[in-house]
């Protein structure tokens, strides 16, 4: 595991400069994704997700930019920036050039799957065409093998009649065969990493299942890497690897997928999980999370999560936490950016709760035993007092 | 979509501002602040406040009588300004001694030499009776400004009416109205309005007012329907329907009203075209008659001396062009605060 | 197939207009105070039994409603009436005039796709550049600009001024060179005709243009925010295909009905361009018909324009639903 992985991210700031102030949407994301697995990333939208998966193409639009950080893919720098003589920022020498992202990177190595499958295909052309185009482009092909390749990939992604539906428009297809066709899109071009931004969203479920299926399928077949952006736990779950929960622009929680369900560190992923709605929970333990995401153009001061959090306290207003290692999951290393945990030395123990703060109900609980069971008995009691809070340590 | 909707939408308000901030974004408060805030907008503002003062100007300045009916006293505003060293003879129009065209004077009249650029009393020259240009130029505003109003009030009356009716009630009152409208809009307009104008009225700026307004019904019908039929289908509109108010009621108190402000914009721009159109009908001799002063009709004389004088076919479409220009700036602006979809 | 269908469907539809058009024209020139018979005889003297005699020639005399019944067969067979000025049967008039106006209204189209197109792309791709403010200037001077005023312009500066090119009349080039004096071979005849339509042409077509830019430029900006740009731009596709075929093609579908709507402002423009330019057009006899009160041509050329424009848009509705792939055929309003 100590090989170079596939992609690797470090402290990538992604900022965008508006009239009322600058928006820091990413801000100093690090994560790293290997061959052959699926990487999720997760939050509440306006955590920073898409943007985040947009600066790895190197897509950020005005007036969004990329202000710091590194990528790395297959050890090929494709941005990274430095400090110029005359003190500006400037893209370093070794990283590729606009162009080479282009044409080297975009589609043939790193391929997107986008949220919204009804707005993502023109509607003007054939799906067989914007297919073959791509295909053509990405993999040097020649028009009738190109062709060749996008019929079979359809057949590929379960689309019947492959042949007669090369020929229609967009609008003669269904949402969930216009996300086939994306799929197919992505894996046609025959990259190692493809990056998936909610894919699943504007589906309903039902279709999100097939998808998941197929994806899991086609992942197990072709073996290429997935970057999943998504804000559904449960997708999480079913289809990812490793998982990076993002609060704010940062990454609050870093772990194996199984590990992050069942010894969850942050606060944030706990209250996330608790708003998933789960068979064996009733409706009144669904738990929203207390208040909304603050702005990103002003973010909270110490850990941005405090101003919600059942666990904060004193230091939380002051200390910025950053990710640190908190636990190792079989060789894999658990980190977490919350002050609660020991490897931060910072006094959260001593420190006095926060007044007025997220109310008994939104309580975190420990769960990490996976003995939800009992917890949920003890939880029926709305009212019930904030016996988790603190009590960890 | 880089950053998420909401970040980028809330992001332009401080985060400290309370909710009612928030809630102002749609209201009128928010469209006039965006307007101010809009460079397009402002300068359109400017242009057509400086077009209406000087139209306003010549109403209050003449006598209203003479105005409608034409004949003007001339040289009024060089007598204003009293720098200028006005005759004390006034020539009527059409006797005594001719002005000849001052500026760029042909081998033919060098008999008559006056300095280019004209003279300090008739700072455009003269026309082909002597009447001063400038002057004449100045109470054209007022008709051109005038037309354009009323006639986009006809048109935008109108259309509200039947577009509201028709969007309202659908059915066979909607089928009928809209096969009207659609053939009245079949018509090329200036086509329609020479011969509303001349067989119904008679070649006459009022006459040629209500044409235009008419022709115009179809264009704001068409806007307010569309508006009306998603409005109608709103959960207040079955409310009100529900709770037994009558249809009049319902669409004069909340479905017009909210249908309101597209059209609003359309109104503004409409007047640009609308003037843009008298003019064309006044250069063919159909809308103001002379002695009123009217651009497109000094236009019409002007074509006449185009080889004498140059300038007397230059001046008065300025005039037009920056008057429209004003109108259109101002409708573009409106529409940009109403509808930020597209921000600059 | 389908589209023959829908092109059969739109004939049908605008066989109420045309008829609604027919009423409006009818009734506007025989309803109004002005008496034919009293407007044909312009002041002469004339006894009681004349104008009995003319109203009777002219069918004058029956009701409204058997007058238009009898027009309307006529039209079916072709026959626009007889016109009291010139005494002669009005199609007979038109038929020579269709040609000039509809060389200037197409010419005048085709300047203003061929200028508006390529600019509102720069504007777009150059938003809040110079480059696009500039533009933006001109389209708004475009769009507040009468017709005529710009032809009278370019009259003063190319034919008057610089003596570069003729201010008025047109040269056909369907006619044979024989026709005018001082003209010999095909090759000089295309040459003056376009040296004559150039000025008319780009008269007319200004405000077309201005028009066209102004929504091309707002339909690129939009285009080129789309999601399926994002996507080509994702899987590598250069930014030039992007903006010739990606972003482009969208953004033409409201442009064809932009053309097709605003063919009634070109047709009316038209009338006011030939004027200025001496052309003998339609809109040339519109304004003679006028002038001289003969309602048979007034009512036969209103017809005919509004046909022409009723023509042109089902030929834009038709050329919308060739090129959109999502036009579901016979359902579109």
């Amino acid at each position: 595991m100590s090989s170079e992985p596939l992609l690797r991210v470090e402290n990538l700031k992604t900022q965008f400069f508006t009239e009322a102030g600058t928006v820091r949407a990413v801000d100093g994301l690090s994560f790293e994704v290997r061959e052959g697995e699926i990487v999720g990333l997760v939050g509440e939208s306006g955590a920073g997700k898409s943007v985040a998966s947009m600066s790895i193409m190197g897509l950020v639009e005005a007036p969004g930019e990329i202000v710091a950080g590194e990528i790395t893919y297959k050890g090929e720098t494709i941005f990274g920036l430095e400090e110029g003589p005359d003190g500006e920022l400037r893209k370093r020498d070794d990283a590729l050039s606009d162009e080479e992202i282009r044409t080297r990177i975009r589609g043939n190595e790193i391929a997107v799957i986008f949220q919204d499958p009804m707005e993502s295909l023109n509607p003007v052309f054939t799906v067989g065409g914007q297919l073959r185009e791509f295909i053509e482009l990405n993999r040097g092909l020649g028009e009738d093998e190109a062709k060749a390749a996008a019929i079979d990939m359809l057949r590929e992604v379960g689309i019947p009649d492959p042949e007669e539906r090369y020929e229609e428009y967009p609008h003669q297809f269904s949402g969930g065969m216009r996300q086939r066709v994306l799929i197919a899109m992505a894996l046609a071009c025959e990259p190692s990493l493809i990056i998936a931004d909610e894919p699943t969203t504007a589906l309903d479920v039902t279709v999100e299942g097939q998808i998941l299926d197929l994806v899991d399928d086609l992942q197990a077949k072709y073996g290429t890497s997935f970057i999943w952006v998504t804000h559904d736990l449960g997708v999480v779950a079913e289809i990812c690897d490793r998982v990076n929960v993002m609060y704010l622009g940062e990454i609050v929680e870093q772990a194996p997928v199984d590990e992050l369900f069942y010894d969850t560190k942050h606060p944030y992923t706990n209250a996330l999980l608790d708003s998933i709605p789960r068979p064996d929970r009733t409706v009144t333990e669904l738990e929203a999370i207390e208040g909304v995401m603050p702005e990103a153009i002003t973010p909270p001061s110490g850990c941005r999560f405090h101003p919600r959090c059942p666990d904060a306290r004193e230091v939380c207003k002051r200390v910025h936490p950053e990710a640190k290692v908190v636990d190792d999951a079989g060789g894999e290393p658990h980190r977490a950016a919350c002050v609660q945990h020991d490897a931060f030395d910072v006094g959260y123990d001593e420190s006095p709760p926060l007044e007025g703060v997220a109310g008994g109900v939104s309580t975190v609980r420990d769960e990490g035993s996976g003995d939800s069971g009992a917890d949920s008995e003890l939880a029926a009691n709305p009212t019930g007092d904030d016996s988790g809070g603190g009590s960890r340590e | 979509m880089a950053v998420s909707e909401s970040q980028l939408e809330s992001g332009r308000e401080p985060a400290t501002e309370d909710e009612e901030e928030v809630e102002a974004r749609v209201g009128w408060r928010y469209t006039v602040a965006r307007i101010k805030r809009d460079t397009t907008a402002r300068w359109g503002l400017y242009v057509v406040t400086i077009v209406l003062f000087v139209a306003i100007y010549a109403v209050v300045d003449s006598n209203l009588s003479l105005l409608t009916f034409g004949l003007l006293s001339d040289f009024t505003f060089a007598r204003l300004l009293p720098i200028f060293d006005h005759p004390t003879h006034i020539p009527p129009p059409g006797e005594g001694t001719q002005h000849m065209p001052p500026y760029f004077p042909l081998a033919e009249q060098a008999w008559n030499p006056l300095p280019a650029g004209g003279t300090l009393e008739h700072p455009l020259g003269t026309d082909h009776t002597g009447r001063d240009y400038f002057t004449r130029i100045v109470y054209g505003t007022q008709v051109s400004v005038f037309v354009g109003l009323v006639s986009t009030f006809i048109g935008l009356a109108g259309g509200t009416v039947i577009g509201a009716v028709a969007g309202y009630y659908g059915g066979r009152a909607d089928d009928i109205l809209m096969r009207a409208v659609e053939t009245v809009y079949s018509i090329p307009p200036l086509i329609l309005i020479i011969v509303f104008t001349v067989f119904v009225g008679g070649a006459n700026i009022w006459y040629a007012v209500l044409g235009v307004g008419i022709t115009f019904i179809p264009v704001f019908a068409r806007i307010i329907r569309s508006r009306v039929l998603s409005i109608r289908e709103m959960d207040y509109i079955e409310a009100a329907r529900a709770a037994g108010v009558k249809d009049r009621h319902i669409i004069m108190r909340h479905v017009v009203p909210n249908s309101f402000a597209p059209v609003l914009v359309y109104a503004t721009l409409q007047i640009g075209v609308t003037i843009l159109i008298v003019a064309g009908l006044s250069f063919l001799g159909y809308g103001a008659q002379p002695p009123t002063p009217d651009w497109g009709q000094m236009l019409n004389i002007a074509h006449g001396y185009m080889h004498s004088n140059v300038w007397l076919s230059i001046w008065p479409g300025i005039a037009i062009m920056i008057t429209i220009m004003g109108f259109n700036l101002f409708g573009d602006g409106l529409q940009d605060a109403l509808d930020p979809r597209i921000d600059d | 197939m389908k589209l023959l269908k829908y092109t059969i469907y739109r004939l049908l539809q605008a066989i109420p207009v045309l008829i609604g058009i027919s009423v409006i024209t009818f009734l506007l020139a025989n309803l109004g105070p002005g008496d034919p018979v009293s407007l044909m005889l312009q002041g002469q003297e004339h006894s009681e039994e004349l104008v009995r005699t003319i109203e009777r020639r002219y069918g004058l005399d029956r009701p409204l409603h058997e007058r238009y019944l009898t027009y309307m067969g006529g039209l079916l067979q072709g026959d626009f009436g007889q016109s009291i000025h010139h005494q002669r049967p009005v199609a007979d008039l038109m038929i020579n005039r269709v040609g000039p106006t509809l060389l200037l209204v197409l010419s005048a189209y085709a300047f203003a796709l061929a200028t508006a197109i390529p600019l509102g792309i720069i504007a777009a791709n150059r938003r809040n550049e110079p480059t696009d403010h500039v533009s933006r200037i001109a389209a708004l001077v475009g769009v507040s600009t009468p017709s005529f005023w710009i032809g009278i312009v370019l009259i003063l500066i190319f034919a008057v001024t610089l003596g570069w090119l003729p201010s008025s009349g047109l040269i056909y080039p369907w006619r044979p060179p024989s026709a005018y004096r001082g003209i010999d071979g095909h090759l000089e005849l295309y040459y003056e005709s376009v040296r004559h339509l150039l000025l008319p042409m780009i008269a007319l077509g200004t405000l077309q243009m201005a028009t066209i830019m102004r929504v091309e430029r707002t339909q690129m900006i939009e285009s080129l925010q789309g999601e399926y740009v994002k996507l080509a731009r994702a899987y590598g596709v250069p930014e030039r295909t992007i903006l010739r075929k990606h972003a482009f093609n969208v953004a033409q579908l409201p442009i064809i009905t932009i053309v097709g709507l605003n063919l009634s402002t070109a047709i009316g423009g038209a009338v006011l361009v030939e004027t200025v330019f001496n052309i003998n057009g339609m809109g040339r006899l519109f304004v003679n018909a006028i002038s001289t009160n003969d309602y048979q041509l007034v009512m036969g050329i209103t017809m005919m324009l509004g046909f022409l424009f009723v023509i042109g848009v089902i030929i834009t509705d038709i050329s919308y639903a060739y090129v959109d792939p999502r036009v579901t055929y016979g359902e579109r309003e």
